[in-house]
């Protein structure tokens, strides 16, 4: 899996291209957790290019929003695909993360104070 | 028709075997979202003999994938300790730690799981899936 980090005003983008599983979620969950822990506020995961996602991928996004709550920072998922959004739902996390169909509406979301 | 597959218990292994597996279930009429399943239900089976049974030291494990006329089975064995992750209890959902979501997804996407504690020489998970959700429904109807 690729990931690429940028920046857009105080939101740091996370492109993430390829699998998210057993294998690669180990380096996912550095670089998140590295974001939560130098402070930054408003993180946004772009899915848009992940096919596939398994129960470890899923752990490091759990692990990732608790640890963010106790930061203070807010985490916005983006462009989920169906499969991986499926997976999700199985797990009952839709209802847990914050969810945008496109990167603007997760800006929008980041930028307003009700955000989960 | 039947495939072994000899895998070793490393995560770069199952990433590999996910492509084979994908195109066995898409040649034996699986649609997309089934062989989608099918495939994160044995992936999910696979990390648990590395994470468990081998604790990431490696190890060997087999896979044996059959094609039925209304369904595929897959055998996935390990040679560690006995585990029936079957006897696992449902993770509270939403989960509030990360983690414990495996053997839970496994049991959501196949039709069946079944572990067979006879086998002596480790531990032996079988999966099934139905190859029509039609076939899956009758199973269920008549409580099989």
């Amino acid at each position: 899996m690729k990931i690429s980090l940028r920046r857009k005003n105080e939101v740091h983008i996370f492109d993430l291209d390829g699998e998210v599983d057993f294998h690669t979620s180990p380096e996912l969950r550095a670089q998140l957790l590295k974001a939560i822990e130098q402070q930054s506020s408003r993180i946004l995961i772009n899915l848009k290019k992940v096919s596939y996602i398994d129960s470890s991928g899923l752990a490091t996004f759990v692990e990732a929003l608790q640890k963010s709550k106790r930061a203070n920072s807010r985490i916005v998922l983006a462009q989920l695909e169906s499969a991986v959004r499926s997976v999700f739902e199985i797990a009952r996390l839709d209802g847990v993360f914050s969810l945008a169909d496109s990167e603007d509406e997760a800006l929008d979301m980041l930028s307003r104070s009700d955000t989960r | 028709m039947e495939q072994e597959f000899d895998l070793e218990a490393e995560a770069n292994h199952v990433t590999l075997f996910r492509r084979d597996l994908r195109a066995l279930l898409l040649a034996n009429q699986l649609d997309e979202k089934a062989a989608n399943e099918v495939i994160l239900a044995v992936n999910e089976v696979l990390t648990n003999c590395i994470r468990h049974a081998y604790r990431g030291k490696g190890g060997k494990i087999k896979v044996i994938f059959q094609d039925l006329p209304d369904q595929v089975r897959i055998l996935v064995r390990d040679y560690g300790p006995k585990f029936d992750p079957t006897q696992k209890p449902d993770p509270e959902l939403p989960p509030q730690k990360p983690g414990g979501l495996g053997i839970y997804l496994v049991r959501q996407l196949m039709d069946e799981v079944q572990y067979n504690a006879k086998w002596t020489g480790g531990n032996e998970l079988q999966l099934l899936k139905y190859k029509c959700h039609e076939a899956g429904d009758k199973r269920l109807k008549h409580g099989g």
